[in-house]
């Protein structure tokens, strides 16, 4: 399972909405659970899937599941 | 739309897109009234402003300030589940004993007002209801923590026959703000500790806004209300749920921990208003341990 597909997993259940299918495309205006709040919670659950931590800098910057995926990637490779 | 509604969301939209979505998202369908106060709040605040040779932008620049320590009080407080200030002296060092953090924090927190739709709920319901609630007398009306100054202003619009308006506020900068946005002489302005206040024994109306979180024990400030209000008096007292900012102490988990306090203190509640600060429902409100605001008209039990 690459990495887009884990974290759809995880938005899945996280924004309990079964019908989400992301792409590097995707942004917070394309899913309606996907809110200010929502994101925190959301960063901290893929923070404990992928073993990683982010900064508070890093959480409010991403702007789409790519950036998001290219972030948890280059934490993962890097150690 | 009211035309600084309109011109503050511009303002924001330009160095905060994403932000300004989020706003018109939440205000979007509000009512007339929602227009008109905020017309009559941002234009007093404005005509301040240029009282003291500063513009509306310095204001979206405070807000946008103050938005971004929001947001990261919030990230800490949802890994943490407590508040990152835990101690008076450590918020005085932190916030009010530093102008430059109070001074953005403060009118960024003016701006908040209309722009929150839970702001706005939370004095629309003073303003629907007080009249009820003060009497139609010439009473004494006390406010304690002044803040930005609207709940004053309305206060003295929407009850015009009370005799005396009292404002009490600790905070220097939080005083000269509301005294400048106010700016009016019916009102008699203390810079002092409500522990301190001696001026006078009784009021028939005291508001307090957003104040309890501020303090290590709320309990002794909601029994100090419940002394200050005379037979037949009443008070209108606010304060958030789950709402982390860099100067808040007292977290409240659930609004029946509010509640409960209100009646240790003596204060038994006459009517309420409860309103989640983002427009999701109740259940995900919870998951995410959104803010709420809470707001009752209150008397004291022994009345």
């Amino acid at each position: 399972m690459n990495t887009l597909e884990k974290l759809n997993e995880i938005f899945i259940e996280e924004l309990e909405n079964p019908a989400i299918k992301l792409t590097e495309a995707t942004t917070a205006n394309d899913i309606e659970e996907w809110d200010s709040l929502a994101h925190i919670q959301l960063v901290f659950t893929i923070e404990k899937a992928f073993n990683i931590r982010f900064t508070n800098q890093e959480i409010t910057s991403f702007k789409s599941v790519g950036e998001l995926v290219k972030s948890i990637d280059n934490k993962v490779n890097n150690g | 739309m009211s035309n600084y509604v309109e011109l503050l969301l511009e303002k924001i939209e330009a160095k905060n897109p994403d932000h300004a979505v989020k706003l018109r998202k939440n205000l979007d369908g509000m009512d007339n009234t929602y227009f008109e106060m905020a017309e009559r709040f941002y234009s007093k605040y404005d005509a301040y402003m240029q009282r003291s040779g500063k513009s509306l932008d310095f204001g979206v620049d405070c807000y946008l300030k103050l938005c971004a320590d929001m947001t990261d009080e919030r990230i800490k407080f949802m890994a943490t589940g407590k508040y990152s200030s835990t101690s008076f002296d450590e918020v005085e060092k932190r916030v009010y004993g530093n102008t430059d953090t109070m001074t953005y924090h403060m009118h960024g927190l003016v701006l908040g007002q209309f722009l929150w739709f839970e702001q706005y709920e939370r004095i629309k319901f003073f303003c629907d209801r007080i009249r009820y609630y003060a009497g139609d007398k010439a009473g004494k009306y006390l406010e304690i923590g002044g803040g930005h100054g609207l709940y004053m202003m309305e206060a003295v619009n929407t009850i015009p026959g009370y005799a005396q308006f009292d404002l009490v506020d600790i905070s220097e900068s939080s005083f000269q703000l509301a005294k400048g946005v106010i700016n009016n002489s019916m009102v008699n302005y203390y810079l002092k500790n409500i522990f301190e206040f001696t001026e006078v024994d009784k009021y028939d109306f005291v508001t307090m806004g957003e104040v309890l979180e501020h303090v290590e024990e709320p309990l002794m400030l909601l029994k100090k209300i419940a002394q200050l209000i005379s037979n037949n008096g009443r008070a209108y007292i606010t304060t958030p749920v789950n709402s982390p900012m860099i100067d808040h102490i007292y977290l409240f988990k659930h609004e029946q921990e509010i509640r409960d306090l209100f009646l240790e203190a003596g204060l038994e509640i006459l009517e309420e208003r409860v309103v989640i600060s983002e427009k999701i429902p109740e259940s995900r409100a919870r998951k995410y341990k959104a803010p709420v605001m809470f707001a009752a008209f209150v008397k004291s039990i022994t009345q």
